[in-house]
């Protein structure tokens, strides 16, 4: 066990971890920050997708011990304040989730998507999102709710 | 179960179910919400719950239960849109919540796109008694004749005068009245205004904002984290084991063995490795040494598999369905097309893994997890810890992913049992590779099928012999044959029609014959169970036939659907099965997706029809192979007859949402076994669909005034035989075999 610092959604922490703890875990189990899914472990299918310094990460194969205390990690829980991200308002307004445990993986990678590009076209979301599975079958209402995101910031 | 006989195989197997887990009562229409009747009494409460499932308080807000689990299908926001459409709730006022396990209720789950068909009544009745008292209330308070208001929007209005009263005003003054002596009038489809419109998902700000709704983010205080390690060959138990290294790891508390039960749907043998934390858990399984017994099914394989069906197929098996003369049709036929088709185990891949917690406690215990059964899960847990189930209390998290892999509560017997074991509160928490690895899977089985055509290119005979696993002999039930011929061809005689939940065909010699497969893999129900493979074999078949006899493949259906005249049904189910609805699907689908119009080369276009849960759907694909081989789907035209459409946009979701399901089925779906063993671990070996592949979709709705049926199953069986009959029409080559990849880059 060792003592790591870590700044998640603006606020400093610090957790007692095993060095080779998986990020996802100190954020689920130790600070109850449980928006960041864990599905297969492997970086396989985006749903721990968080941001440190503002790059889309897995936090499932993240160790504790990789992050600088400087980083900043945000979390779905801190990508706005009260839900007001035109990512999180189009996918409401798209009604995109269907079992909905994915979505919050799928929205952190659309953010980064839609930092680096602004206006996306298909090929480009498809390109950033495939990496993000569902098995409800959503994708397509995620293509529109990118969109209309992207509509809504021009 | 009397008036069961009407009702499709499917559906009576939930309602059994259900009805085995509680004495057998459904749904009671008028039910008081537990307590409530002493909070009224000692004051402390002005609000009106006339059932369990509602409440108005004084300040207006309208609370509704949702009765059933949600695991994606919508039925949080849909079951509750039912009551508030009849009792006029403003739907902007209405609170949703999940409802845990009532057992006053009869009768709790989610499975065989069962919820709307089974509540649509009994919700809609709810509301409208709630609405009727409401009115009564104002009209005393008015000292007006009832028939002189009515409600609206969440206001009870007299007409007369114009006043107004709002339903928060009005709930204590409803509270105290006694139940009207007369059923509340239900509205007609055309007074319906939140029911046909598009209503987002309840919990959708939750979702986006990471709230904790699932069962994985559930914490009980003192909480303790146990991840389970098991045979890699299935079932086998526990010879040796050596806790040691385990115990070792920092964090972990204890190591607990967990035996089988009789019924392997309720429990496997494992060893329970107990944490501080989940991490903790994982490491500390991965240092265990356990070595397992034999279960005889070491040396099973795919292959070997394979070579028992073809072994069995070579002799008649149980005849299920035999009507007319087959041999003598085969014989004299003008031509025979004989087939054989493949499908393989398939595992649920939900993107949530199995997890729940349990605080057992004496002869109690508290469940809290993505159930899809909670009543049953009563049973399971009771069972497992040899408490009565009376004594099981559930609270239902909102699932991630259901697709039939949840109505199995077995992880919440094993959440029982290491909890009762350590003394705590416990969350089992598998991992992606036990969630692939030791899945109950969907049946795997190989179809024989000889077809003879006449020289006018009419099918004049059908064989169809399908070695294949049993789920029914899994889990312990009979026949072996009673879960695996869902969706296949039936006889037309009256009292065959529904019996296998099939699509009853003008096919004067019609044989369907089924040899069970034995084997060690566990298997369950996956996202409509049969239906999922024998929908791909039928439409396939249907489509070499129509080529060989130099037909379309719609006018070969036509033929063989026949009219609604034709099937003359007298059971109990108010929505009987109509080839007019079927036909309906597949010419409105024709006609959206230029059936018939050239393409150019290398593109191809399929189309398959489907009946299933009381619903319709026909789906054309269009696909593109090129040079290389390289399979692209492009555009997948969707048209369904669901009966009356309750949430418009979960509906569609739930089109789109069978229909990628189907495709990423079809195209990669597969669980091998080697060694007795399931031989992948994760989605880099057991792909999902990406979003890359997911092709364009169109999805046409049949304007119907029928009773809703299920939609959370139907979309998906159609898909496979139409992209597959679209890869014949691009190739010239015939995919007999699921999944598709591997046959194409």
């Amino acid at each position: 066990m060792a003592t790591f610092q870590l700044q998640v959604n603006g606020k400093a922490h610090r957790v007692e971890a095993d060095p080779d703890t998986p990020l996802l875990w100190v954020l689920r189990d130790a600070l109850g920050l449980t928006g960041t899914k864990y599905g297969c472990g492997m970086a396989l299918c985006g749903a721990c997708t968080v941001h440190i310094d503002e790059r889309a990460a897995r936090a499932c194969v993240t160790r504790i011990d990789s992050l600088k205390p400087e980083s900043r990690v945000t979390t779905i829980e801190g990508l706005s304040l009260d839900g007001q991200h035109p990512l999180q308002q189009a996918w409401i307004a798209e009604d995109v989730p269907q079992c909905g445990y994915c979505q919050a993986g799928q929205i952190m990678s659309a953010a980064v998507l839609l930092a680096e590009k602004p206006h996306p076209t298909d090929a480009e979301i498809d390109a950033a999102m495939s990496g993000n599975l569902c098995r409800c079958g959503t994708y397509v209402r995620i293509r529109r709710a990118i969109h209309r995101a992207a509509g809504a910031r021009s | 179960m009397s008036g069961a006989r009407g009702l499709s195989p499917n559906r009576r197997e939930f309602l059994q179910v259900s009805a085995a887990a509680t004495g057998g009562v459904l749904v009671a229409l008028y039910l008081p919400a537990p307590g409530a009747a002493g909070a009224a009494a000692a004051g402390a409460d002005a609000s009106f719950s006339p059932h369990a499932l509602l409440r108005i308080d004084p300040d207006g807000t309208v609370t509704i239960l949702a009765k059933n689990p949600e695991m994606g299908q919508g039925v949080k926001t849909a079951l509750p849109m039912l009551i508030a459409e009849e009792l006029e709730a403003d739907w902007s006022r209405v609170r949703v919540e999940q409802a845990g396990l009532i057992p006053e209720l009869g009768g709790q789950g989610s499975g065989g796109s069962d919820n709307i068909r089974s509540e649509w009544d009994s919700h809609r009745r709810l509301g409208a008694s709630a609405r009727q008292l409401l009115i009564a209330a104002a009209a005393q308070r008015w000292n007006a004749p009832a028939a002189e208001c009515h409600a609206q929007r969440g206001e009870v209005i007299h007409r007369p005068s114009g006043r107004k009263l709002g339903f928060g005003a009005l709930a204590a003054a409803a509270a105290a009245l006694p139940p009207a002596a007369e059923e509340a009038p239900l509205k007609s489809p055309s007074e319906f205004s939140l029911i046909g419109t598009r209503v987002p998902g309840v919990d959708n700000e939750a979702i986006v904002t990471g709230r904790p709704l699932f069962g994985l983010d559930q914490k009980l205080p003192g909480m303790l984290y146990a991840a389970i390690e098991k045979s890699p060959v299935f079932g086998a138990g526990i010879e040796r084991m050596d806790d040691a290294a385990a115990l070792a790891v920092k964090g972990v508390r204890k190591v607990v063995a967990i035996d089988r039960l009789p019924n392997p749907t309720f429990r496997m043998p494992g060893v329970a490795v107990v944490a501080d934390s989940t991490w903790a858990a994982l490491k500390g399984r991965k240092a265990l040494k356990v070595s397992w017994g034999q279960t005889g099914f070491e040396d099973e394989s795919s292959d070997s598999l394979r070579r028992q069906c073809e072994e069995l197929a070579a002799r008649p098996g149980k005849r299920i369905v035999d009507q007319g003369d087959v041999d003598a049709a085969l014989a004299g036929a003008a031509q025979v097309v004989e087939a054989t088709y493949e499908v393989p185990f398939l595992a649920h891949a939900a993107l949530e893994p199995i997890n729940c917690i349990a605080d057992a406690r004496g002869d109690r215990c508290t469940i809290r997890g993505p159930l899809q059964m909670p009543t049953w899960g009563a049973t399971v847990v009771a069972e497992s810890i040899g408490i009565p189930k009376e004594n099981v209390s559930i609270r239902i998290a909102r699932i991630g992913g259901g697709f039939g892999r949840r109505l199995l509560s077995d992880y919440a017997a094993e959440a029982a049992f290491v909890s009762k074991a350590v003394g705590a509160p416990v969350q089992v928490v598998w991992s992606r590779e036990d969630d692939l690895q030791h899945d109950y899977y969907r049946p795997a089985g190989r179809h024989f099928v000889r077809a003879g055509l006449d020289q006018d290119g009419r099918v004049v005979a059908w064989h169809h012999r399908l070695a294949g696993v049993s789920r029914n002999t899994f889990r312990l039930r009979e026949p072996p044959e009673g879960t695996e011929l869902y969706g296949l061809f039936g006889a037309a005689e009256p009292e065959r029609l529904f019996q296998h939940d099939s699509i009853p065909v003008r096919i004067a010699n019609l044989r369907v014959e089924f040899h069970e497969v034995k084997t060690g893999v566990p298997t369950g129900a996956w996202r409509a169970p049969a239906h999922n493979a024998n929908a791909f074999v039928l439409d396939s078949m249907l489509d070499e036939l129509a080529l060989a006899g130099q037909r379309d493949p719609l006018e070969l259906r036509r033929e063989l659907y026949g009219r609604s005249s034709d099937f003359n049904y007298t059971g109990a189910d108010p929505t009987p099965y109509d080839p007019a609805r079927l036909l309906g699907v597949m010419d409105r689908v024709a006609e959206k997706s230029g059936w018939g119009r050239p393409l150019p080369e290398g593109r191809g276009r399929g189309i398959a029809v489907h009946y299933t849960f009381g619903a319709y759907a026909a789906h054309v694909a269009e696909v593109t192979v090129d040079r290389q081989g390289k399979l692209t789907v492009d555009r997948i035209v969707v048209a369904v007859d669901c009966g009356i459409v309750v949430n418009r946009s979960g509906t569609e979701a739930q089109i789109e949402g069978g229909t990628l399901d189907g495709l990423g089925a079809a195209l990669y779906g597969e669980m091998p076994i080697e060694r007795g063993r399931a031989a992948k671990s994760n989605y880099h070996e057991y792909p999902l669909l990406r979003m890359r592949e997911a092709p364009r979709l169109e999805i046409h709705l049949v304007d119907s005034a029928q009773r809703p049926t299920g939609l959370g199953e139907i979309a998906l069986p159609p898909v496979a035989p139409a992209v597959a009959n679209a890869i014949f029409a691009a190739t010239r080559r015939r995919i007999r075999r699921l999944p598709i990849r591997g046959q194409f880059t």
